[in-house]
């Protein structure tokens, strides 16, 4: 239920995300979704990888600052007012969301939600009690 | 414990050895250096009008373009073949302003970094690894000949291949670090890279830094990287190189070597002798150097004197950690701040590394001034709020403590540029502009 995902910090110019990706490529760790969240100067680069802490070893070692984040993955149902419902399920129970991005598994129908709250093991809980699909760790780092 | 008795003289007995040093050596410039007759003649002084060393004041100033006006040796008291070494300093344009030493200057000069290397803590048990440059640069060799005095072991690496000086400093057991602040700095981090943690895996006790001045904040990050009591020693080739001044293991200033360099405090803008403890530019005439004499020598480095007897036992004049220079200053909008002082405030600063540039530039008629930070704590890209919150946590402190509007560039760990000698931490392109 609970995604690992890699933070890493990068400066916003070009050329750096091929350096950021060169790392991973090199310890042959395959990228399953990615996200910037980023000013003029900088951002933050957000990866859910099938290996992440080898990634995170890697990343550290090749001098970035890099940690890895606890995120929610969700699989919302294939209908118009799924997303809305789940936004105002959160809202109701007073669950901020830090940010959020959704990918796409070849495996499977549906695009994934990752989603960063606070508290995830309270937005679990509520979650949960609304039957809203939650994606297990497993299902994500599998092959595709 | 003390090297020299010289070093523990009562202020009259210290008075009186100045006094008759600095008749020898004003008698001696105006014999034999064109350059001082003709300005002594011009202010119409003699060298009998020295009757007291407050007489000092008649005499002029010496400042660094009166060394490159005279390039090579037009400075020299002796001739050349009395000459047994010669140092240059690291002019970025045109010439260099060269110094030399004759026999008993190098006599004078071993002792004197012998006295700056027992007060850091230094003994004949020691290994020392210099990692100052050799070559025309005074630092590497000044400290060297210094170190084997006093019977410590002495590893001449030079400055750079970082790498090699982790192995050889693992290998050989080295217990003292010669270096410039900022490549201690670097080095620490090299031998963090390279799997080792320097304050346990390594054997080194003391760390003796000097060639650039730098803030108290950063003796506090090098002794906690490298697990070391770090000092700071002064100095300038134009002066003898090093040994003009060090700190002991009190940490309340550096002790001057009064029996062979005056100091005065000045007002840099006026010429006036402050009176002791107010805050100037520091003035060394040199009072038993025998190849380049310096009267009245502008260091411009801002410094404070302190006449108080240390805690050490030792009785010579102490004068603060350099806390700018005169050609250093930063006016920021009508705001006079000293690169150091910004220094200063980062340290503190918790997230970020201890690298920085500091890029000041105008836009329009606006001073301003951007400075670049390597963000290294992983827990602050959580939320991205945070990230903001430290550069403005950066930004307010800077303004609190030095009353300017900065910019602040977080930017990622080890892509400022390290140093291996003196750093270079500010470009200022105004001065381009003006050209």
């Amino acid at each position: 239920m609970i995604i690992k995902q890699l933070s890493i910090f990068i400066e916003n110019k070009k050329g750096h995300l091929a350096l950021v990706t060169n790392v991973l490529r090199k310890e042959n760790i395959d990228i399953r979704a990615i996200s910037v969240f980023d000013t003029s100067e900088f951002g933050i680069l957000r990866m859910v990888v099938n290996k992440p802490e080898e990634a995170v070893n890697a990343l550290k070692e090749a001098g970035y600052t890099a940690k890895v984040s606890k995120v929610l993955a969700i699989q919302p149902e294939d209908r118009p007012g799924s997303l809305n419902e789940i936004f105002n399920i959160l809202d109701e129970n007073n669950i901020d969301i830090e940010y959020i991005y959704s990918f796409v598994m070849r495996k499977r129908d549906m695009p994934f939600i990752i989603f960063k709250v606070r508290d995830e093991e309270r937005a679990i809980d509520v979650l949960k009690k609304y039957h809203i699909q939650l994606v297990a760790e497993e299902e994500i780092y599998e092959e595709n | 414990m003390i090297w020299s008795k010289e070093e523990t003289m009562n202020r009259e007995q210290i008075e009186e050895m100045q006094l008759k040093r600095l008749k020898e050596t004003v008698k001696r410039v105006y014999e034999k250096v064109p350059h001082y007759k003709e300005k002594f003649d011009k202010m119409g002084i003699r060298p009998e009008d020295i009757h007291n060393l407050s007489d000092i004041t008649k005499l002029p100033f010496t400042v660094k373009d009166d060394l490159r006006a005279n390039y090579p040796f037009g400075l020299f008291a002796v001739d050349q073949n009395e000459i047994v070494r010669f140092h240059a300093s690291s002019g970025t344009t045109g010439k260099p302003t060269v110094v030399a030493y004759t026999k008993k200057d190098m006599e004078t000069w071993s002792e004197l970094i012998a006295r700056v290397v027992t007060m850091a803590g230094v003994t004949d048990k020691d290994t020392a690894q210099v990692a100052f440059g050799y070559g025309l640069f005074t630092g590497a060799f000044g400290l060297h000949q210094g170190l084997e005095r006093v019977g410590a072991g002495v590893i001449p690496m030079s400055s750079g291949n970082t790498k090699k000086q982790i192995m050889i400093m693992k290998d050989f057991k080295t217990t003292t670090l010669i270096c410039t602040p900022s490549y201690a700095l670097h080095m620490a981090e090299v031998a963090r890279e390279e799997g080792l943690d320097p304050a346990k895996d390594l054997y080194l006790k003391w760390g003796l830094f000097g060639g650039e001045g730098s803030s108290e904040s950063m003796r506090q990050e090098l002794n906690r990287a490298w697990g070391i009591f770090a000092t700071e020693n002064y100095g300038m080739s134009e002066i003898i190189g090093p040994g003009v001044a060090g700190e002991c293991s009190a940490l309340t200033g550096m002790h001057i070597n009064e029996d062979h360099f005056y100091p005065e405090i000045i007002d840099p803008d006026t010429g006036e002798v402050l009176p002791p403890g107010e805050k100037g530019e520091l003035v060394i005439t040199t009072i038993t150097k025998e190849a380049l004499p310096l009267i009245r020598y502008r260091t411009k480095d801002i410094t404070t004197l302190d006449y108080e007897k240390c805690d050490c036992g030792r009785t010579s004049v102490r004068m603060s950690k350099i806390q700018g220079r005169t050609d250093d200053m930063l006016i920021l909008g009508g705001v006079n701040v000293f690169p150091s002082q910004i220094e200063n405030v980062l340290l503190h600063v918790k997230g970020i590394g201890p690298h920085y540039q500091i890029k000041v530039f105008k836009k329009g008629y606006l001073d301003k001034i951007e400075i670049d930070v390597e963000l290294i704590d992983s827990n602050l890209l959580e939320y991205f709020p945070q990230l903001e919150a430290l550069n403005r946590e950066i930004q307010s402190e800077l303004r609190t403590v030095l009353g300017i509007d900065s910019k602040i560039n977080l930017v990622e760990p080890r892509s400022l540029a390290r140093f291996e000698g003196k750093a270079t931490r500010v470009i200022d392109m105004r001065k381009n502009e003006k050209l």
